[in-house]
């Protein structure tokens, strides 16, 4: 087991190395001068000069790599050009927050979908599998801009129970999870319901009933570990996804975090932030399926990390 | 057992909403007896270091906590804030001011002629990178004459001096707040004069300022002010409806009936210092032919657009900048006229019309994409063909700021706002010919040497009379050549909840609350 997480954080590694070329490439490739953007319309040359000799933008793409990758060793991220506050206090700020939106948004989802998932498949074709199921589609497909506007209407304007937007009580979180976990939920009921009915279709499931023990035990206990294992997949590639793009939510809601930071700086063409907050979100989706992939292990014991051809 | 798990399920999302409903409803009732206003604006201020500002939010903010040498009020005179009165010497080559005495920073150090030479010393400083030292880079040397005199020395006479001073970016800090500093390191400990103080800054979320009880000038009423940071204009509409904003700005034209309809909201329409224009490359053909150019000024229906697609909202263009602004005459609008606009083509060798590419940003300037639209189908009317491109803001600006050899655009929106309301900065940066690119903004490409003469001369003669007859000329000939098709200027739309009173709303785009107050 130890082998196996010392081996996969080291596989990490090229990862994060990749990303990093890919980050610096892609955003260096976005059309317009970074330096007349930063310094905006009503500057001058002299200024406009001076950004591109502070960003190293007038050295070639190698060089400012190297630069940018000696830093990285060093442990800097560099320096907002909008700000002027390091990369890092912006990031260290506004990570929590999507934290705490993105875990609020999961545990909605996670509820919701699996116990919808588990009912609908313990009851399939009747009236809550399709109610649940109709719901699930509508939760994927409508587009998350508009389900936030329309709970947005609907419980600020027109009932008034919770604030519109912002960040502070419990009170301003709970229309951003919903509408950052609504999709999700959608997508975890279905996955759920099919893989229950996959695994309550198997011989052993057959076998348990046969030895007399009790509905409850047969779904609980044998059907619906095995059963979570590709939900399990999911939660932690959707908690990733989450994590890095709730960008629609949190403009919508005013919620100060990563995505709202990133589409900005993107905007103002702010590399060294564009730059840290990619990297230190890819970093956590690695170390994200990581967790996932230990989890495996629990929930199936035919998974096991000792031997050579694991996963 | 699956009961259960359904029920628990149900529970579990009713709860929260339960609770809700037993705990209260809103947030904060919007006529609460107790000063404290909140204000929505779209964008965050990227700092409210003098030496790192560079935007609108961080003007509007910034305002109210640290203060300029001059104030430009709404109606564009020059008022007297931190120094009481200005005199240029006789050769234009200095000015003397005398600041204000008796007048404390937010941390109890005064204000002095020590002071405000700490702040300018490092607003001109180039290790300072500020974006807008520009503004008073004729500044050669800042002498303190005594503990309340100071004297500018500049390289050449340079009138606008004393409007660009007003500019909300060259406000005075603590200097004692900003010994720590290293050169270019912006402070986020905001210490200024201002009638509000920083309380506290979460980023990305809002900022909260409390009044200042030992102001200099009128304490303000407010006793706690807010700004949130809002993005999304609907958001912002939002929290306005429902109280928790008391005053929103950027208000989207289409929601503005709605909201005035609204008993508890008042909509309120100001001017702004922004023009809006639709400018031509005079190297290229056709647009180098200046009957061309008039044409097109008299082929678009300026009044229908604004009635149309701005509700009705700003004015036709009269000149190259809005009324308000020092150096204004009235040289237009052109009518409308398609008529005239086919005879003028047809004069200038293009009786069926020509096809042309016309760039606009989108989403950057009120309802520009649409208008650009507008803009199409009329000048398809006299035959004009145009194919619409547009781009996004940043690699927009990019694409248009080349040298004329470069250049690849034809036709281009811009807008451009006038923050110093002196027609030295709405000009000379557009329509002078040494700002060609890659030295400045003059992407028309625009050249004529008495025009280039005037706008050197108002920029050395220190008398205003003077300056304001150059500029009069400068603009009349300006208007005749039409390197621009002269669009509208702009007006605000901003909204405010009905029991607030006392809002400034500054053509230059601020709301400011140190007169406001909650009724």
């Amino acid at each position: 087991m130890v082998g196996y997480i010392v081996r996969r954080l080291l596989l990490t590694i090229p990862v994060v190395i990749g990303v990093s070329i890919l980050i610096f490439a892609i955003i260096r490739l976005i059309p317009g001068d970074p330096a007349v953007a930063i310094a905006g319309v009503h500057a001058s040359n002299e200024y406009i000069e001076q950004v591109r000799k502070d960003l190293y933008l007038d050295r070639s793409l190698p060089v400012q790599y190297g630069i940018f990758v000696r830093n990285l060793f060093r442990g800097e991220l560099g320096v907002s050009t909008m700000s002027r506050r390091p990369v890092a206090t912006e990031l260290r700020e506004r990570f929590p927050r999507t934290i705490e939106l993105t875990l609020a948004a999961m545990l909605i989802a996670s509820l919701v979908g699996i116990s919808a998932g588990i009912i609908s498949a313990t009851r399939r074709y009747s009236l809550f599998d399709n109610l649940s199921m109709l719901v699930a589609l509508f939760g994927v497909a409508a587009p998350v801009f508009w389900l936030a506007l329309m709970l947005q209407l609907l419980f600020a304007v027109n009932l008034g129970w919770l604030p519109a937007t912002g960040r502070g009580t419990w009170r301003h979180l709970i229309l951003p999870a919903l509408t950052l976990g609504m999709a999700t939920a959608g997508l975890i009921a279905r996955i759920t319901r099919s893989s229950m009915l996959e695994v309550l279709r198997q011989d052993f499931i057959t076998t348990a009933r046969a030895k007399g023990l009790a509905e409850k035990v047969v779904v609980y206990k044998h059907a619906l570990k095995n059963a979570l294992i590709p939900v399990v997949t999911i939660m932690g590639l959707q908690f990733g996804i989450l994590l890095g793009g709730a960008v629609l939510t949190e403009t919508v809601f005013a919620w100060p975090g990563v995505g709202r930071l990133l589409v900005d700086s993107i905007l103002a063409r702010d590399y060294p932030v564009v730059q840290g907050a990619v990297m230190t979100l890819a970093v956590s989706f690695v170390l994200i399926n990581l967790v996932v992939d230990l989890a495996y292990a629990f929930l199936d014991p035919r998974i096991s990390y000792q031997s050579q051809e694991s996963e | 057992m699956r009961k259960l798990w359904l029920v628990a399920a149900v529970m579990l999302v009713l709860m929260p909403l339960a609770s809700v409903f037993a705990a209260g409803t809103k947030e904060e009732a919007p006529a609460a007896p107790r000063q404290e206003l909140v204000i929505a604006i779209g964008a965050q201020p990227e700092a409210l270091d003098p030496i790192a500002m560079a935007s609108a939010p961080a003007a509007t903010v910034g305002e109210h906590l640290h203060q300029s040498l001059i104030y430009m009020a709404p109606d564009g005179t020059l008022e007297p804030s931190l120094a009481e009165s200005w005199q240029a010497a006789s050769d234009g080559l200095s000015w003397t001011l005398r600041l204000r005495q008796g007048v404390k920073f937010h941390d109890g150090t005064p204000f002095n002629a020590q002071a405000a030479k700490a702040n300018l010393d490092r607003f001109l400083d180039p290790e300072s990178k500020a974006p807008y030292r520009f503004l008073i880079s004729e500044v050669s040397a800042v002498q303190v004459v005594d503990e309340y005199t100071i004297r500018l020395v500049l390289n050449r006479p340079f009138a606008p001096i004393i409007s660009n001073l007003s500019h909300s970016f060259i406000g005075m800090l603590s200097p004692a707040s900003l010994q720590s500093l290293a050169k270019g390191e912006a402070t986020s400990n905001i210490v200024g004069t201002g009638p509000f103080k920083l309380v506290r800054w979460d980023r990305g979320e809002q900022i909260v300022l409390e009044r200042n009880s030992e102001y200099w000038g009128r304490v303000p009423t407010i006793e706690t002010l807010t700004f949130k940071f809002v993005p999304e204009d609907a958001a912002r509409m939002v929290m306005l409806e429902t109280g928790e904003a008391h005053a929103v700005m950027r208000v989207p034209p289409a929601d503005a009936e709605r909201l005035n309809a609204n008993p508890g909201i008042d909509v309120v329409y100001a001017s702004s210092v922004r023009v809006i224009y639709a400018g031509f490359n005079t190297q290229v053909k056709p647009f180098d032919n200046p009957k061309v150019r008039q044409a097109m000024n008299y082929a678009v229906d300026k009044e229908a657009i604004i009635n149309t697609i701005l509700a009705g909202v700003g004015y036709p263009s009269t000149a190259p900048v809005v009324p308000a602004v020092f150096g204004h005459t009235k040289v237009g609008p052109y009518e409308y006229n398609p008529a005239k606009a086919r005879q003028l083509l047809a004069e200038a060798g293009y009786p069926n019309g020509f096809r042309a590419v016309f760039h606009h940003p989108t989403g950057r300037y009120l309802m520009d994409s649409t208008i650009a639209e507008a803009i199409q189908s009329m000048l398809r009317e006299v035959g004009v063909q145009l194919e619409l491109q547009t781009m996004e803001w940043s690699a927009y600006l990019s694409f248009l700021r080349k040298p004329p050899a470069e250049a690849q655009h034809q036709m281009y929106m811009l807008g451009w706002g006038t923050v110093t309301l002196d027609a030295d900065y709405g000009i000379f940066s557009l329509l002078h010919s040494s700002q060609w690119p890659p030295t400045g903004w003059g992407v028309s490409y625009y050249k004529n040497d008495r025009v280039d003469r005037l706008l050197d001369s108002g920029r050395t003669t220190p008398e205003r009379s003077a300056r304001e007859g150059l500029y009069a000329e400068a603009i009349e000939l300006i208007w005749e050549d039409a390197p621009w098709l002269y669009l509208h200027d702009e007006g605000q739309i901003n909204a405010v909840r009905s029991n607030v009173e006392g809002l400034i709303h500054h053509p230059l785009e601020n709301i400011l609350a140190w007169d406001a107050y909650i009724e």
